[in-house]
């Protein structure tokens, strides 16, 4: 507490004048003839008793309404804490505004954002003039503090949601440590919030929390501008079943629809864009039966599934066609591309040696290949094949090839094919360690390791073994029995393992030469099951295990075609990245933003992705580059989306008390009007006035005294 | 509505006029024209005589049939079967002199009292007397029912002044000693006293063979205490002072007065002496009354 007009404070000393008052100029009782005075006396001593107290407590009364007075008129003030020792000093203020795409939920024809600016403008003019003012979003860096108050001003005005934020604790944090550089101020950072828990998770209150405990003089407010039981329907991430689909396959995507608005049920569209990513067409559309609050829990499933998709990039969206208070979730959207199979070069010393592999690759069951088209050669046609066809080669069991293979091999590689060597019986030490084809294999052969053991990857995140994840629990590794391999020594610098053996020796390495991929497995995965003179050196292609053998194989083969573009979705803000095709060369293209607005970009020469870091729209964008339809090298026609995780729009909310349970306490108010906020600002800026308050106890004291004295020297008529 | 002569009945009425003889001639005439409506009427006075009206006497006395027969007027005289003696025994205390707000003091009332009883008596052939006291006795004038009485026990009372200290115990003694026959004793007091000696002395009147009215009079001020605020009370026969928060202690103050009256008027009851508590604020009719109560048990 302290007092605007602490001399005043002196006048506290005048109580000493009632005391005088009360001791020397005793008012005299009225005097008056009685008679029946005998009857008066009985009961003196008590009633003189009542007297003397009511003396004592109107002379109490006085002196306290003069202290009072006196209290009231220096003007005292409550501060809040953080202001220790700072009474009088300026402001330093950080207004940081959730600019996330959640705050355009719209509530009485205004949205959440509308409703923050206008609070902190209003905000704003209640400061005093000197006061160092930081506008924070989410977007950007905390950058500074204005100029002066218009700037500021100016700057909240020209606030837009966006897609691309930061989380919110995070930047409150950066403006926490931004407001508490000013170490002669008054520091306040605003905080104007919806309080949803899609930016209120434990690990921002953690972050938040341990910002203002680094920063003890800094007083946190956080402004609720939500709406306390938001109403909303909303499209779950999107789950494209491959993004990546070969002709004849269908398309298909899956996602949840959420709603809590209840009522009439929903309808969900799906939207394709044509080849060219023109104009977009409805594919397909489903009702969804509401789901009311209480089931909420269990949002409905919807699936689209598009057949007949021509080759090409193919864009799309998923569309809620409702109207509801937040629009921004009722769009999700996707890009999936379809590709002509790729072609793989099988090649075994007699045909029979592939026949698996084939089979695992392009099954003859199926009419049409789907990913690879797979040819057979012997080895001994190797050296005379053009393997530029080919996407990648694969040799199963190879023997001593002449040097000019090796490096034939080699400059596939270089050039962007991938070359698979699966070593087996035929494989010959004093051939394999030929610097050639060193070049290749990832270090010289040591020894056929006798050891009896079985395939047991580890972990399952490399690239060529990720598309197994899904499905790790369900694989019977320990049926993958491997009897003989090849063990290596000196395993060359740019190599590493993909796979390892239950033993721990590497079962499958990778070795990178230019923009191919060169991959060698230990063990044969074309050996028979009952070889004519030897032992069989594993049991992959056994009837028991057959399918961890095809995934594998399947895998192992797309990620030597490269064939998988990786992901074409991203999150908003984050840097979207399409990977070229190894023979593709771009040097520039043209971005085309959902806005319709198209870009000439330079690709980096050299780098095999195309990265886009511009990525605060939502929607389908696309990437393209002239080039005849010939020269395939210089032609591209990609795209890629951008969406909102569906959890940030999540709008359930966090109960006020908890935040500030998990915040230090006394550092953060919550605020949930204007007036409160207001009334922030001015115990921040002025600190509570209690005049008001001391008046009107002064008038109740007052009162009292009067009743008393009138009462008790109320003059006879 | 009551009639103009009845209005006298009340001290604030009565007190509008000066002469004290007038005062008991409209007290008392307002009394009887109350009386008539009332059933106790004719028991207190009879029919005695005719006499000539003279100029002074009331035309409703008239007896129109008596004039009918002789053509001359005739006033109704009435007459006591029984005469009594009564003595009217006045406190001139000084706390009998005190007032508040009210317009009569006490002995003013008293004396009102006094006054139109003794007309009363006069009028119905009764001797009355009048004792005077205030330590003792002070004064007295011997009862006798002539109508020039009245005169002279008007002009005693209206000389009166209460001015000395009291002792209304040793004066009643006194007056017990005097007494020769049996009479009626109106006591005119307020009684503020010890009362063991006070009963005692008024015991002792009764088993003299007196028939004993006490008439207790009491300001309203010391009956309701009316005082706000803080007020220094001073008696006015002792010169005590006491300082009180009078609103805080009205409550103490009634349950002590009235548990005083209370008292005196049980152990009156006891005695059978009459006792009939008054303030100033009260009508006359209400002690008048009491009068002819008592008197028509000795008729």
């Amino acid at each position: 507490m302290s007092f605007l007009t602490p001399m005043l404070l002196g006048g506290i000393g005048l109580i000493a004048l009632p005391i005088v008052l009360h001791l020397v100029m005793r008012q005299e009782p009225k005097l008056l003839l009685f008679p029946a005075l005998r009857f008066v006396r009985q009961r003196r001593d008590s009633n003189r008793r009542r007297v003397k107290l009511r003396h004592w407590l109107l002379l109490a009364m006085r002196c306290l309404l003069i202290a009072l007075f006196a209290f009231a008129l220096a003007r005292p003030t409550l501060r809040g804490s953080g202001l220790k020792g700072k009474e009088g000093a300026p402001l330093a203020v950080a207004m940081v505004v959730d600019n996330s795409p959640r705050m355009q939920y719209v509530h009485k024809n205004r949205t959440r954002l509308d409703e923050a600016t206008e609070i902190a403008g209003k905000l704003l003019n209640k400061l005093p003039a000197d006061t160092q003012v930081a506008v924070v979003d989410l977007g950007r860096a905390a950058g500074g503090f204005a100029r002066d108050l218009g700037t500021a001003r100016t700057r909240l005005s020209n606030l837009r949601a966006s897609a691309s934020i930061r989380p919110l604790a995070e930047v409150a944090a950066e403006a926490i440590t931004l407001v508490a550089d000013k170490e002669e101020y008054r520091q306040e950072v605003f905080l104007y919030t919806d309080l949803s828990s899609a930016a209120w998770n434990e690990e921002g209150l953690q972050t938040l929390s341990a910002a203002l405990s680094a920063e003890p003089d800094v007083k946190l407010y956080l402004i609720d501008v939500g709406v306390d039981e938001p109403t909303n329907a909303s499209l779950g991430d999107l789950k494209v079943r491959r993004t990546v689909l070969r002709p004849g396959e269908s398309l298909h995507v899956e996602t949840l629809v959420e709603t809590n608005e209840g009522g009439s049920s929903t309808l969900v569209e799906l939207w394709l864009s044509g080849d060219n990513g023109d104009k977009m067409t409805k594919r397909g559309q489903q009702i969804v039966a509401a789901t009311d609050k209480s089931s909420s829990d269990k949002p409905a499933e919807v699936a689209f599934e598009v057949t007949d998709l021509p080759l090409g990039t193919h864009q799309a969206m998923v569309k809620l066609a409702t109207n509801d208070p937040l629009a921004v979730d009722n769009e999700r959207y996707f890009t999936v591309e379809v590709r002509p199979p790729e072609r793989v070069l099988l090649v075994a010393e007699k045909p029979s040696d592939a026949l698996f592999v084939q089979e695992a690759l392009n099954p003859t069951l199926w009419e049409q290949p789907l990913r690879f088209v797979c040819e057979t050669m012997l080895f001994d046609e190797l050296a005379q094949t053009d393997l530029t066809k080919y996407k990648s080669v694969l040799l199963l069991d190879p023997p001593a090839q002449s040097t000019d293979t090796w490096q034939q091999l080699l400059d596939f590689a270089n050039q962007g094919g991938g070359v698979g060597l699966f070593l087996g019986h035929r494989a010959r030490r004093d051939a394999f360690n030929s610097v050639e084809a060193q070049q290749l294999l990832p270090g010289p052969l040591v020894r056929k390791s006798r050891d009896a053991t079985y395939l047991r990857p580890r972990r399952l995140d490399h690239p060529a073994l990720v598309g197994l994840r899904d499905y790790e629990e369900s694989i019977p590794w320990k049926t993958c029995n491997v009897f003989t391999y090849w063990q290596f020594e000196d395993v060359a610098d740019d190599t590493y393992p993909i796979a390892t053996y239950a033993n721990g020796d590497p079962a499958i390495l990778e070795r990178t030469a230019g923009r191919g991929r060169i991959i060698t497995m230990t063990t044969p995965i074309s050996d028979s099951l009952d070889p004519e003179g030897r032992d069989p050196w594993n049991v992959l292609t056994a009837p028991a295990v057959a399918w961890p053998f095809v995934a594998i194989v399947e895998e192992l083969t797309g990620y030597l075609t490269q064939d998988s573009t990786g992901d074409l979705t991203f999150a908003a803000g984050t840097t979207a990245r399409v990977s070229l095709d190894a023979n593709q060369q771009i040097s520039s293209y043209v971005l085309r933003q959902p806005d319709g607005q198209a870009m000439r970009r330079t690709a980096t020469p050299g780098e095999r992705t195309l990265q886009v870091s511009v990525t605060d729209q939502l929607g389908n964008y696309r990437l393209t580059s002239g080039g005849s339809a010939t020269e395939s090298s210089g032609r591209l026609d990609r795209g890629f989306s951008i969406n909102l995780p569906a959890e940030t729009t999540n709008l359930a909310r966090v109960a006020p008390e908890t935040l500030l349970d998990a915040l230090p306490e006394g550092r953060a108010e919550v605020a949930q009007s204007l007036t409160d906020a207001q009334d922030y600002v001015d115990v921040g800026s002025r600190g509570r006035e209690l005049f008001s308050w001391i008046m009107a106890i002064v008038t109740i004291v007052w009162c009292g005294e009067h009743l008393l004295a009138n009462r008790f020297y109320r003059s006879a008529p | 509505m009551p009639s103009t002569v009845e209005s006298y009945l009340k001290p604030e009425v009565i007190r509008q006029i000066s002469r004290l003889d007038l005062r008991a001639q409209f007290i008392v005439k307002g009394f009887l024209q109350g009386l008539h409506a009332s059933p106790l009427q004719g028991f207190s006075v009879e029919f005695s005589e005719h006499r000539r009206y003279a100029p002074g006497d009331d035309p409703k006395d008239i007896d129109w049939l008596a004039f009918a027969k002789t053509d001359r007027y005739y006033v109704k005289k009435f007459e006591a079967e029984t005469n009594i003696t009564g003595y009217l025994a006045m406190d001139l205390s000084a706390s009998m002199g005190y007032r508040y707000r009210q317009e009569l003091s006490k002995f003013e009332y008293a004396t009102c009292l006094a006054a139109a009883l003794c007309y009363l008596m006069v009028h119905q052939n009764d001797p009355v007397g009048l004792v005077t006291f205030g330590e003792r006795i002070v004064d007295s004038l011997a009862p006798k029912s002539k109508r020039a009485q009245i005169g002279n026990i008007l002009s005693l009372l209206a000389r009166l002044e209460p001015t000395d200290k009291t002792n209304v115990a040793n004066s009643l003694n006194q007056l017990a000693a005097m007494l020769k026959h049996s009479s009626l004793v109106m006591v005119f007091s307020d009684l503020l006293e010890d009362p063991e000696p006070l009963l005692a002395s008024l015991r002792r009147l009764r088993h003299g063979g007196h028939d004993v009215i006490v008439f207790h009079i009491l300001d309203q001020a010391e009956v309701e205490f009316p005082f706000e605020g803080l007020v220094e009370l001073e008696d006015p026969e002792t010169n005590e002072r006491l300082e009180v928060d009078a609103d805080g202690y009205r409550a103490d103050y009634l349950e002590e007065i009235n548990s005083f009256r209370d008292m005196l008027g049980r152990e009156c009851v006891k005695s059978k002496i009459d006792y009939v508590p008054l303030d100033t604020s009260m009508p006359f009719d209400h002690a008048l009354m009491e009068y002819l109560l008592n008197r028509r048990d000795w008729g």
